[in-house]
């Protein structure tokens, strides 16, 4: 394993959605420190979506976000993807880059879902191994999400985090630790998400999500359509207790409101975070 | 790593994955034994979250790329011809975008009785989604451009057009019938069929796509002008519709709209 770089902050950010577009460039609101993107909405020839991304990548810093790696199939890693993965990060420029720590389809289907996998060792090794070949041919480490999941497999021989864990170190990436995800998951398969946030390096934490979901009573839906519910707030504020500075963005993918409400919720985070990230510095 | 050489320890995990994606996609229900289930969520109710989503999504994001054909067919009339559609075209790009590419031809080639209907107006809206983001050009050429051509240079005039630009020909009046749907209008053209297509140029102007439709003759002199024909060529060959005293002025009206319309984005002469 490789010694670890120094954990950049970039503050407090948006993800960048259609609905927000000319506002945020209008206005360039001081509040959002940085934006993530959505990598797949970019890589297409040209029209609107690149000709704002370009516009507003010159306001604001920028991380890129992926949905359809699927580092855990089986399928052979696709790399007329990562080529076009890797002429985004050209053009971009981003702090970083992550996907989720998930499979999307096998035999070249595509399911466009975040499948989970089984926590086993071989999935560790199977992954870490594919993570690694995705780093050496993009020349750069990237970040692993953590899921949203409502399933268990009978395979599983370890816990998420020790999963989450595992393949991080096995593979020297770091971690996009979505605390929604985690709040969410610890509901679905009754963990502990203090005993997940302990679990978790926190050197190798670089990113946190925060999104809404919906209970549909004994599952909870990862949906990113609803305001971010208190548990989850008083969840991250224990999480900038336990893992320090990280980088933290507001994710809402559907029923966007006006980008003031969003901004509201980020501010929200700013609040509950700054005071543990300046004790830290002044530390 | 290729399909055949497998490590023998992936070799479980793309089993499982096999059965995980077959109970997604309706075709085998065998990955339930895969799954645990708690007193308050039985795997079965588990793995329909993923059951349902995978639906969900698709329909979802078919439904903003096919817009009026989703108001045309209705809430219930839409999903279900979706869930069709998925069973014979599953997706098999990365991106979510490329789901619908094969809408024109599932309904082609279905038993619906308005399936020649249905597949232009699917054919039109796709259409306009290529527009959207096709590849930009670095300049486009304009009238003021065109005032630096010397005259004698005129009949070797070849053209570069916008990647954006495509046509379509259409024997249905889908393109008036999709923009009084798109834009909610009270009262729609009936459909109507006609003995001979009509060509319909799309393109991107700026960010937005635009189309519009084309006589006879504009409609040949843009392939031909796409395929590489000069201007005298472009004459020659309008003088099946056009008479010999006023074709060169049409063309030369032609020429005028595409530079207008922001279709052209170079001409080059013989030298």
């Amino acid at each position: 394993m490789s010694s670890q770089p120094q954990k950049p902050f970039l503050g407090f950010g948006l993800g960048l959605r259609t609905e927000h577009y000319q506002e945020i460039l209008d206005q360039q609101p001081k509040e959002i420190d940085w934006l993530e993107i959505i990598s797949e909405n970019y890589m297409i020839e040209g029209g609107k979506p690149l000709y704002f991304l370009d516009k507003i990548r010159q306001d604001y810093p920028m991380v890129m976000h992926g949905v359809s790696m699927s580092i855990g199939s089986t399928d052979p890693l696709n790399f007329d993807y990562l080529k076009q993965l890797k002429a985004l990060i050209n053009r971009v420029e981003p702090k970083w880059f992550s996907d989720h720590l998930c499979w999307t389809g096998v035999d070249h289907k595509n399911m466009h879902d975040l499948l989970p996998l089984p926590y086993t060792d071989a999935a560790v090794n199977h992954i870490a191994n594919r993570i690694s070949q995705v780093q050496d041919f993009l020349g750069r480490q990237m970040l692993i999400e953590n899921l949203s999941s409502y399933i268990t497999y009978t395979a599983d021989a370890m816990s998420e985090w020790e999963f989450l864990t595992a393949v991080s170190e096995k593979a020297d990436c770091n971690i996009l630790l979505d605390v929604n995800n985690i709040y969410v998951s610890s509901f679905n398969h009754h963990f502990d998400p203090l005993e997940y946030l302990q679990g978790v390096p926190a050197d190798r934490v670089w990113q946190h999500h925060l999104a809404g979901h919906q209970n549909t009573g004994n599952l909870i839906i990862d949906t990113h359509d609803e305001p971010i519910i208190d548990p989850v707030w008083e969840l991250y504020e224990k999480t900038a207790e336990l893992l320090g500075s990280v980088s933290t963005m507001i994710e809402r993918d559907g029923n966007i409101p006006p980008l003031v409400d969003v901004i509201a919720e980020l501010n929200r985070a700013r609040e509950i975070a700054s005071p543990f990230y300046a004790a830290e510095n002044h530390d | 790593m290729t399909d055949n050489s497998r490590h023998e320890q992936d070799s479980d995990l793309h089993e499982l994955q096999t059965r995980f994606q077959d109970y997604i996609t309706g075709k085998s229900e065998d990955f339930e034994k895969d799954i645990i289930s708690t007193k308050d969520a039985l795997a079965e109710h588990r793995l329909g979250a993923y059951y349902n989503a995978y639906r969900i999504r698709l329909i979802d994001c078919l439904a903003t790329d096919f817009a009026v054909l989703h108001k045309e067919l209705g809430e219930e009339g839409f999903e279900l011809m979706i869930l069709e559609y998925l069973k014979l075209y599953p997706s098999q790009h990365p991106s979510v975008r490329w789901v619908g590419q094969h809408m024109v031809e599932f309904l082609q080639h279905s038993e619906r009785p308005d399936k020649s209907f249905l597949s232009e107006l699917a054919a039109f809206e796709w259409t306009q989604g290529l527009c959207f983001d096709a590849a930009d050009s670095k300049q486009i050429f304009m009238l003021e451009d065109m005032a630096q051509v010397p005259p004698e240079s005129w009949p070797d005039l070849t053209f570069t057009f916008h990647p954006s630009l495509r046509w379509l020909d259409l024997y249905w009046n889908a393109a008036p019938y999709w923009a009084a749907l798109e834009n909610n209008e009270q009262q729609h053209p009936k459909k109507a069929h006609h003995e001979l297509p009509t060509r319909w140029l799309m393109w991107r102007k700026g960010t937005n796509p635009n189309w519009r439709s084309l006589d006879v003759a504009e409609a040949w002199a843009i392939e031909a002008a796409f395929s590489g024909s000069n201007f005298a060529e472009l004459c020659e060959g309008l003088l099946e519709w056009i008479g010999a005293d006023s074709v060169a002025i049409t063309a030369a009206g032609f020429l005028k709209q595409w530079i207008t319309d922001e279709i052209i984005v170079s001409v080059q002469t013989a030298n």
